[in-house]
């Protein structure tokens, strides 16, 4: 038996679901798509779930994110009820579920709340910098082990029990049991997803999308070990150097492609824009954009004089680590590929 | 056919010679009013006498609608205009219009005799539209046979012009001088009855109509269904295989926003079961598939036809076939949702019919001269006082008729015909 909770729709309302009341259940959607199966059929099911307030049904479905949004099903949808949208809400609605601190929820569905959130970490490195007395040399090693420990603390503290939660949520307490060597063996495809959302090829006509995603995450990977592992913005190696150039021009042109398709709304999957939608893809622009230009700057000795524009790339730099990682649009790259991981293990079960 | 004597004024102008058309125009030809008929097509009758039987009570729709045609044609008060349209149409006063007319030249005058030994000694040969293009037909050619007038006509885009039906005709109607004629015409009152158009699959990219071979349209069924159909038999088009596994597409076209068609067409889950039970008869050992969203048997007696269909072992799936794929040996593969299990499922089937829908016929829309008559949201005929006075459009004087109005199935087509009709005559008399 389900409950029901009649305030669900007002509630994705809010995650950004569009016109799903107008869903007439012929199952378009679920037959389109490439990715659904026989075993796996979706988005109609989800989209029945949602119009009737089901929502303990999606908590432990991982349906959402088996869906990589080429927005077939929307296009082709006779009621226009965007079902792409709508698991593309599911995944912010889940997000916000599995994060056991509520603050992805908060900044999801309310713009105040994000507003706050970003100026908060802006004025706290300001504050940091003021107490260094705005000197280059300090805060940027200051800069370096912001980076260390953020990564570290978001990993451990936000995005581990969050995971632990979605296991809990979608396995444990759908009473599924597992063979122990399934665990192992699953593990190979889980890192598999993760780096290369092989998946989003068997969408129709989206070799060339997924390949600008796919570059965009190696050049977010490679950029991230470069500045914090190789430490990019002090070293001396020209390897190094260069190799951050590259992964930096790759993130900021690549995004500004994407940015420039959520304008245009070009593609059905940009015609809808949540503000979290933008915020992930402009801070990564940014923040590809304020790297680059900060090494050139170190590169031509004008950092000293210019020790302004790292505080920006610091702040932008921040604001992504504390906000936009933890409880963003970011995440998906963990749980779509954790939700792979777990399909299969269910299937394993089976 | 009445002589035209009086410097070409009549009461009432019909548009459209199709069931809606004849009914009007034969209710005020009974009533004493003079009426011109004007059709665009070669024939009168319009979709209705290319049908097999009509539901529920699967009558010969032929039967029906023949009678009716000839009344309409001998009817000493109407005068009718084949292959003919309307170039527009002034309204100067109250009961007072005024339309130019355009006949458009078949290069046979009206003294053919309907011999025939013209069409067989045509070198020309080309998809006869009258069967949907299941067969050919020639150049020259009587449209089909029970076709009203039932006189030959000269396709003169593909016509050669070399003269060998001239030559055979025993009648020596064939006239290539002919020429567009024009004329002006008054009336006091005008009757929109110009029908519906059907949805072109085409326009689906998903389904691959015209790349997957044996996908056929709902017309192209009936036609192989009617007693004067073209092989005899039910057979599939790519290599005259007597299919035994057929599938009904729904919703082709209707209710579907994204072909611009949010409505039902209203005919098409009845006509699809009827057809299913006609292809019971004439292919005993065939099984048919039905896919649907819903089934939609709201008229009298719709849903114990339904049922019947179920009964004698029609299959109906619910769900929407989304994609149309070749599959092996020139069969057709369905990809839809079965909302009842709710799992994807692709299915073979040996031949596909499309169901498609009715689109609205937006020809009137260019027939007035200063301020048209006013389209709803669909593109249909805006019916101004759609619950008291159905007939009524945003032009006083001029009624609409029949499926100009929104889809709807013959029995609603004649009442319509005849709300159009009583509203037609009522303005008419207000004036004596």
């Amino acid at each position: 038996m389900s409950k029901i909770n009649p305030e669900f729709t007002n509630e994705l309302k809010k995650f950004g679901a569009v016109n799903i009341n107008a869903c007439y259940n012929c199952g378009n959607c679920t037959a389109v798509c490439s990715l659904s199966t026989e075993d796996n059929s979706f988005p109609r099911m989800m989209l029945r779930a949602s119009v009737l307030g089901l929502d303990t049904k999606i908590e432990t479905s991982l349906d959402p994110w088996l869906c990589y949004y080429c927005g077939e099903c929307s296009e082709t949808c006779p009621r226009e009820a965007n079902p792409g949208e709508l698991m593309m809400t599911l995944r912010r609605w889940l997000t916000a579920k599995y994060d056991w601190t509520g603050l992805s929820g908060l900044l999801y569905t309310s713009i105040p709340a994000l507003i706050i959130g970003f100026i908060l970490v802006a004025i706290a490195i300001i504050g940091v910098g003021y107490t260094m007395q705005f000197n280059v040399e300090s805060i940027m090693e200051f800069g370096h082990d912001f980076e260390m420990f953020a990564i570290m603390g978001v990993f451990s503290l936000i995005l581990v029990p969050n995971i632990i939660r979605m296991f809990w949520f979608t396995v444990l307490k759908e009473k599924i049991k597992v063979p122990l060597i399934s665990y192992i063996k699953g593990v190979w495809d889980l890192i598999l997803h993760m780096f290369t959302q092989k998946n989003a090829l068997t969408c129709e006509n989206n070799t060339f999308r997924w390949f600008e995603h796919f570059l965009i995450v190696i050049g977010y990977l490679l950029l991230l070990f470069t500045t914090v592992f190789l430490n990019w913005f002090e070293t001396e190696n020209t390897f190094v150097i260069w190799l951050g150039y590259i992964v930096g021009a790759i993130i900021f042109v690549f995004t500004f492609d994407f940015i420039l398709s959520r304008i245009k709304k070009s593609k059905e999957l940009s015609k809808f824009s949540h503000p979290s939608d933008w915020l992930f893809v402009i801070w990564l622009f940014l923040m590809g954009l304020s790297a680059f230009i900060v090494r050139i700057f170190i590169d031509t000795d004008l950092i000293d004089s210019n020790i302004w524009l790292y505080f920006v790339h610091l702040i932008i730099l921040a604001q992504w680590a504390l906000l936009i990682v933890p409880f963003g649009k970011w995440t998906h790259f963990l749980y779509r590929s954790f939700a792979m991981y777990f399909k299969k293990l269910e299937e394993d079960s089976k | 056919m009445a002589e035209n004597t009086n410097n070409n004024e009549y009461d009432v102008l019909v548009i459209g010679g199709g069931i809606a058309g004849e009914e009007a125009a034969l209710n005020l030809a009974n009533q004493n009013f003079k009426v011109i008929l004007v059709e665009k097509d070669l024939s009168l009758g319009g979709k209705m006498i290319h049908l097999s039987k009509v539901f529920p009570t699967l009558d010969c729709a032929a039967c029906i609608t023949t009678p009716k045609v000839s009344e309409t044609a001998r009817h000493p008060n109407i005068h009718i205009f084949t292959y003919s349209e309307i170039e527009n149409i002034e309204k100067k006063s109250e009961r007072e219009f005024n339309a130019t007319l355009i006949e458009k030249p078949t290069y046979v005058e009206d003294n053919c005799t309907g011999c025939q030994l013209c069409e067989e000694k045509c070198p020309v040969i080309v998809k006869d539209q009258y069967q949907w293009d299941l067969v050919g037909r020639k150049a020259i050619y009587i449209p089909f046979s029970i076709a009203n007038p039932r006189i030959a006509a000269i396709d003169i885009d593909n016509c050669i012009l070399c003269g060998a039906c001239e030559k055979v005709c025993p009648a020596d109607c064939i006239d290539f001088t002919q020429i567009e004629k024009k004329s002006q015409i008054k009336v006091k009152a005008v009757i929109i009855a110009t029908g519906y158009n059907l949805f072109d699959a085409k326009i689906i990219k998903r389904y691959n109509v015209g790349t997957v071979k044996n996908v056929i349209t709902s017309m192209q069924m009936e036609r192989q269904l009617v007693p004067t159909r073209p092989f005899n038999n039910v057979l599939r088009p790519s290599d005259g295989k007597m299919p035994d596994n057929i599938a009904y597409v729904l919703c082709v076209g209707s209710r579907d926003e994204t072909v611009g068609n949010p409505i039902c067409s209203q005919v098409c889950c009845m006509y699809s079961t009827k057809q299913a039970q006609l292809i019971m008869g004439a292919l005993p050992m065939a099984d048919v598939t039905i896919y649907y969203i819903n089934i939609r048997a709201f008229g009298k007696g719709f849903c114990e036809f339904y049922q019947q269909a179920k009964g004698m072992g029609v299959e109906f799936v619910k769900g929407k076939v989304a994609r149309i794929e070749q599959g092996e040996d020139e069969n057709v593969i369905l990809r839809y949702e079965d909302i009842i299990k709710g799992t994807v499922q692709e299915a073979e089937h040996d031949l596909v019919v499309l169901s498609v829908g009715i689109l609205p016929n937006t020809d009137y829309t260019g027939f007035f001269k200063n301020g048209g008559v006013e389209q709803d949201k669909f593109n249909y005929v805006k019916q101004t006082d759609e619950l008291l006075s159905p007939a009524l459009t945003s032009i006083n004087g001029v009624f609409a008729a029949g499926t100009s109005t929104g889809p709807m199935d013959i029995p609603d087509t004649i009442l319509s015909a005849g709300a159009a009709s009583s509203e037609t005559a009522s303005y008419l008399r207000k004036a004596k």
